[in-house]
């Protein structure tokens, strides 16, 4: 593990992470490198180590093999997580303490945390700070996690699926507050289900699945990589063709998944096939995924 | 340190707003100690159920801020969030115990107070030091079992457990009478029990009396047994959630 060439330190590494509960190999041998103001969505379906990844990520777990940093230093020490903020997956909280006094108590933890007032105005909690914590709603309890993973003024926030459960004007708005992060110089490890949120939101995509990075890049290198392209048209019958991914049918209208479309179009031609409402448009990043991790829609 | 404190208030507020902590701790060693033993002129009797029933309402403190609160803790989304934080062990740990120490010394204060308000109890000046000591030792091997029924005990187990071992430890031993007064079979198991020991050396200290080296060694081997079941329990939960 050599020193960072590029002169700039990593916010968090895994590198060559293997982590095995039991017979189930949850990483096998996974690296993953987030720079600052770098907005990185990690992507996979459910299993595919995402929370694995971020827990060794947050010391909360040691891998069997590799190495974890965070800010280069080693995660499971205390110190080395002063300049991160985390939402985790579940959030809950105590129940006989109130909404303020859990942020208060958050951010002791750090020496530059932000102001409450300003923190809880930011996340629409003003109204709920003399609130029991364990009382809230879904949505306040999730909007709660989120405000508390920036209550220390982080240089870097790790967000597991923070967006489950809102509604989607809060998730605009904490979509907003991310971005404002990012530009400030933040870097954010995302992991979502939402793609239409990495979409929005990211700066680089890694999608893992099986516990193994298959494809990282921009959101459009992703859906480009995957060369996938959609062709909708209507036709009285389709013949075998070359090329495609796979199909779908309803009443002669079909959408047909191909990596050329330029060459289903000549072959369409070719052979005849009588169709209309030609059109042609690139897959989203949901069909990318989709398409990269063998699952269906 | 202020990462301590900051949870030492933490504690110390949830604790302050749950009636169910409360009740046990803080009101029924007061109560029980009125409603069993009532007024009494008898000054050896007052004075030595007053040290018996401030030592149960300690117990109370180790086995329901401990056993209960790390049992209902350790599982929860929260003690997960509290894990990416900052944050060591120790400092958590270190506030967790002052509020349990301010708390115990309330709980016992209740009992030392009302029995002053109600019995001629009659504790010698020189004793008062001895006595605290004796009550404040017994009280941290307590507080090893009750970190014990924490990691052991299943959240929902845990209540139901710290609550009947309360209960018995109590009773059998003879902290709720005279053990002279215990049926015969009581009394029989009683000698082995840690609280029957935290009873000779504590009720010794405030009489005045030699406290015997045996009932010591067996606090001792009560404490190094509890702290191996803590440690083991503690490695066993990180084991199945922070593996």
């Amino acid at each position: 593990m050599t020193d960072d060439a590029r002169g700039t330190q990593a916010v968090a590494e895994l590198l060559g992470v293997h982590k095995r509960y039991g017979r189930v190999e949850a990483l096998g041998g996974i690296d993953l490198e987030i720079q600052p103001g770098e907005l990185v969505a990690l992507l996979g379906p459910n299993g595919a180590g995402k929370t694995t990844a971020v827990s060794i990520l947050l010391g909360q777990r040691r891998p069997d093999a590799g190495l974890a940093r965070l800010f280069g230093r080693d995660p499971t020490l205390p110190a080395a997580r002063r300049l991160v903020g985390v939402t985790l997956q579940e959030s809950g909280f105590p129940d006989n303490l109130t909404v303020r006094e859990v942020v208060d108590l958050v951010r002791v933890h750090y020496p530059h945390p932000a102001a409450t007032p300003v923190l809880l105005e930011r996340f629409g909690l003003s109204g709920v700070a003399g609130r029991r914590a364990g009382g809230l709603s879904g949505g306040q309890t999730r909007r709660l996690a989120v405000a508390l993973a920036f209550a220390g003024r982080p240089q870097a926030v790790i967000l597991d699926e923070p967006t489950t459960g809102l509604d989607v004007e809060s998730r605009h708005r904490l979509w907003e507050v991310v971005r404002a992060f990012v530009a400030d110089g933040g870097a954010v490890l995302l992991t979502t289900h939402y793609l239409e949120e990495a979409q929005a939101l990211a700066s680089r995509v890694v999608v893992i699945a099986g516990g193994q990075v298959i494809a990282q890049g921009s959101v459009d290198d992703i859906t480009a990589r995957t060369g996938l392209s959609r062709v909708h048209l209507q036709a009285p019958a389709l013949p075998e063709l070359p090329g495609v991914n796979h199909i779908e049918a309803t009443n002669g209208s079909y959408t047909l998944y191909t990596a050329d479309p330029d060459g289903l179009v000549r072959a369409l031609t070719l052979k005849g096939v009588a169709f209309s409402g030609l059109r042609v448009e690139r897959a989203s990043l949901e069909e990318a995924f989709l398409h990269l991790t063998g699952g269906t829609s | 340190m202020r990462i301590a404190l900051a949870h030492f208030k933490d504690q110390t507020l949830q604790h302050l707003r749950a009636p169910g902590y409360l009740l046990p701790t803080l009101a029924m060693p007061g109560l029980f100690y009125f409603l069993f033993e009532g007024q009494d002129n008898d000054v050896e009797l007052v004075t030595f159920l007053m040290a018996s029933f401030a030592m149960w309402a300690v117990l109370g403190v180790a086995f329901f801020q401990f056993g209960v609160g790390i049992a209902e803790e350790r599982t929860t989304a929260w003690e997960r969030f509290l894990r990416t934080l900052p944050l060591s062990a120790g400092q958590r740990l270190a506030g967790r115990v002052l509020s349990a120490a301010l708390f115990a010394a309330v709980a016992a204060a209740v009992v030392i107070g009302l029995a002053h308000l109600i019995n001629p109890v009659s504790v010698a000046a020189d004793r008062w030091l001895p006595w605290i000591l004796a009550l404040g030792t017994g009280g941290v091997v307590m507080a090893l079992g009750g970190i014990a029924i924490g990691y052991w005990a299943s959240p929902r187990a845990a209540t139901a457990l710290a609550t009947l071992a309360w209960l018995l430890l109590a009773y059998l031993g003879g902290l709720w009478e005279i053990p002279g007064e215990l049926p015969s079979w009581a009394a029989e198991v009683s000698r082995y029990l840690p609280t029957r020991l935290w009873g000779e050396v504590t009720w010794a200290a405030v009489q005045g009396q030699a406290t015997s080296l045996g009932d010591w060694l067996g606090l001792a081997a009560y404490a190094v047994g509890f702290a191996v079941l803590a440690r083991w329990g503690y490695r066993r939960d990180e084991g199945a959630s922070y593996r």
